[in-house]
């Protein structure tokens, strides 16, 4: 009887780990409908680069405000400094780093590190597309 | 009694003790048995007389072997019943009670209003850097389907089907994603529904019309007979042709004015249950009348004039919403929308009675 019991609760808890890891580790459940402050921090700042791009185009502010909205942020204005400031101290693409200082700035969020990098990129002295 | 009692287990006990001695013996001895069976078997003489005697002594021999085969420790069949059950519960567990925490999630997971943003700002992107090739795999990782163009002409016609095509900002971003499916020959209702000439600055010209019988909006200011009347004309359509909606308006002084939303409060009363009170003001303070104030929502809009109600004041107006339903605001070229909704959400009186929840929003002219 002993023996039974040995291979049922050995087995169990064998099939329980694999089931768990499985459940937990290969194949974990996906999320649908999820909301965009669940945003992996990857994709939060490409959404906030192209948001910095799009403004670049059409110098809606309030749109852009809005738009950053989406992602439940505090307070747009820091969160955009901050992912600004972040990319330049990661050295990212001039590219990016250019329109987030550019939407930075219309935010009235110019600090002295964007500063000195807006100089060396900004092209022929200045934010440009409507950023002002 | 009590003797009796403690005699009666003792008679199992030896039946039992008997019966397992009696087992033990039947044990050797079937166990002597086959060693004498095995004996012969292997013995070379004599093989023809063994024969006949050999077909019981092998089955018993059979019998005995199933008894003296060592046992494994584990059942095996049971073992593995217990792995399916623990797979199969682990996985119950796994996904039902206790499932991974949502983190990380990637674009293609949001949800559809979410997604629709994230697709606006792909294609505010692409009319930054012109990159299709780069603004073709944002749409491919978003899992838009088949055709994720045709996608962006769905979702263009969806935002401009609602409140999000009120304000200017959503116009333009309704506009970044025509002009990404247009030109790959994709179609959706957001081309009819946002004119090109919203974009674009519309030519004014100035004529004199004779009678001023054009839409006379409900305003208690008199209406200007023979003057000059501004005339906004769409691209490819020709001042004075027929239209169903002619493009003239009346020259009042507050069409030159920009209006804000400067304050919305709401309010929870039986008698005045889902109500949208406006008031427009100028910059003085003054209340304006005959100032048109549009309400959108899903399956319309309503245009409405300040002054109506003159007992009121002359810068009031009002609008009854329906339950459930969601509203935007805002005074038609003269404003933008205010981005938020005005919900005709249910809500409890003092009384404790239910209502549906009043709006009080203040239009001011801008200095």
């Amino acid at each position: 009887m002993s023996r039974f019991v040995l291979s049922l609760f050995g087995g169990l808890a064998l099939g329980l780990a694999a089931g768990l890891y499985l459940g937990w580790v290969q194949f974990p459940v996906e999320y649908v409908n999820s909301p965009a402050p669940n945003l992996a921090q990857q994709y939060k700042d490409d959404y906030t680069i192209m948001i910095a791009k799009g403004f670049l185009v059409d110098g809606d502010l309030p749109g852009a405000v809005s738009r950053i909205n989406m992602l439940r942020v505090d307070n747009v204005p820091e969160y955009v400094q901050n992912t600004t400031e972040r990319y330049i101290t990661n050295s990212r693409a001039l590219d990016d780093i250019y329109a987030l200082i550019a939407l930075s700035e219309a935010m009235g969020r110019l600090t002295p590190l964007m500063q000195e990098y807006r100089e060396i990129i900004a092209p022929e002295g200045g934010s440009e597309g409507g950023a002002g | 009694m009590t003797d009796l009692a403690e005699q009666k287990p003792a008679v199992p006990d030896r039946r039992a003790r008997r019966s397992r001695a009696e087992r033990r013996a039947r044990t050797q001895e079937r166990r002597q048995r086959h060693a004498q069976m095995t004996a012969q078997s292997t013995t070379p003489e004599s093989p023809a007389p063994a024969r006949v005697e050999e077909r019981p002594a092998r089955r018993e021999a059979r019998i005995a072997s199933r008894y003296d085969r060592p046992r494994t420790v584990i059942s095996y069949p049971v073992a593995v019943f217990g792995i399916i059950v623990g797979i199969v519960g682990g996985l119950f567990l796994a996904w039902n009670v206790a499932p991974t925490e949502e983190f990380d999630t990637v674009p293609r997971q949001l949800g559809g209003n979410e997604r629709a943003q994230y697709v606006v700002a792909v294609m505010l992107a692409y009319q930054y850097d012109g990159d299709f090739n780069r603004a073709l795999n944002e749409l491919v990782a978003l899992n838009l389907g088949a055709d994720p163009i045709q996608a962006v002409a769905d979702i263009a016609c969806d935002l401009a089907s609602t409140g999000y095509a009120a304000t200017t900002s959503g116009q333009n971003a309704i506009r970044s994603l025509i002009d990404f499916y247009q030109p790959q020959g994709r179609t959706g209702c957001a081309t009819d529904l946002i004119p090109a000439a919203i974009a674009q600055a519309s030519p004014v010209i100035e004529v004199t019309v004779s009678t001023p019988t054009l839409r006379p909006p409900a305003s208690k200011t008199p209406t200007p007979v023979g003057t000059p009347v501004t005339i906004s004309t769409l691209p490819g359509v020709v001042p004075g042709e027929e239209t169903d909606e002619p493009f003239l308006r009346q020259p009042t002084p507050a069409f030159t004015r920009q209006f804000s939303i400067v304050q919305i409060d709401t309010y929870c009363r039986l008698e005045s249950s889902g109500l949208i009170e406006v008031r427009v003001r100028d910059s003085g303070g003054e209340e304006l009348p005959a100032q048109p104030v549009r309400v959108r929502w899903d399956q319309g809009e309503s245009i409405f004039y300040t002054g109506l109600h003159p007992d009121r004041g002359l810068g009031y107006a009002d609008f009854q919403m329906e339950a459930g339903v969601r509203y935007t605001i805002d005074m038609p070229s003269l404003s933008d929308a205010f981005t938020q909704t005005l919900d005709a959400a249910p809500c409890a009186t003092n009384t404790g009675d239910t209502a549906v929840t009043s709006y009080i929003v203040w239009f001011r002219a801008n200095a």
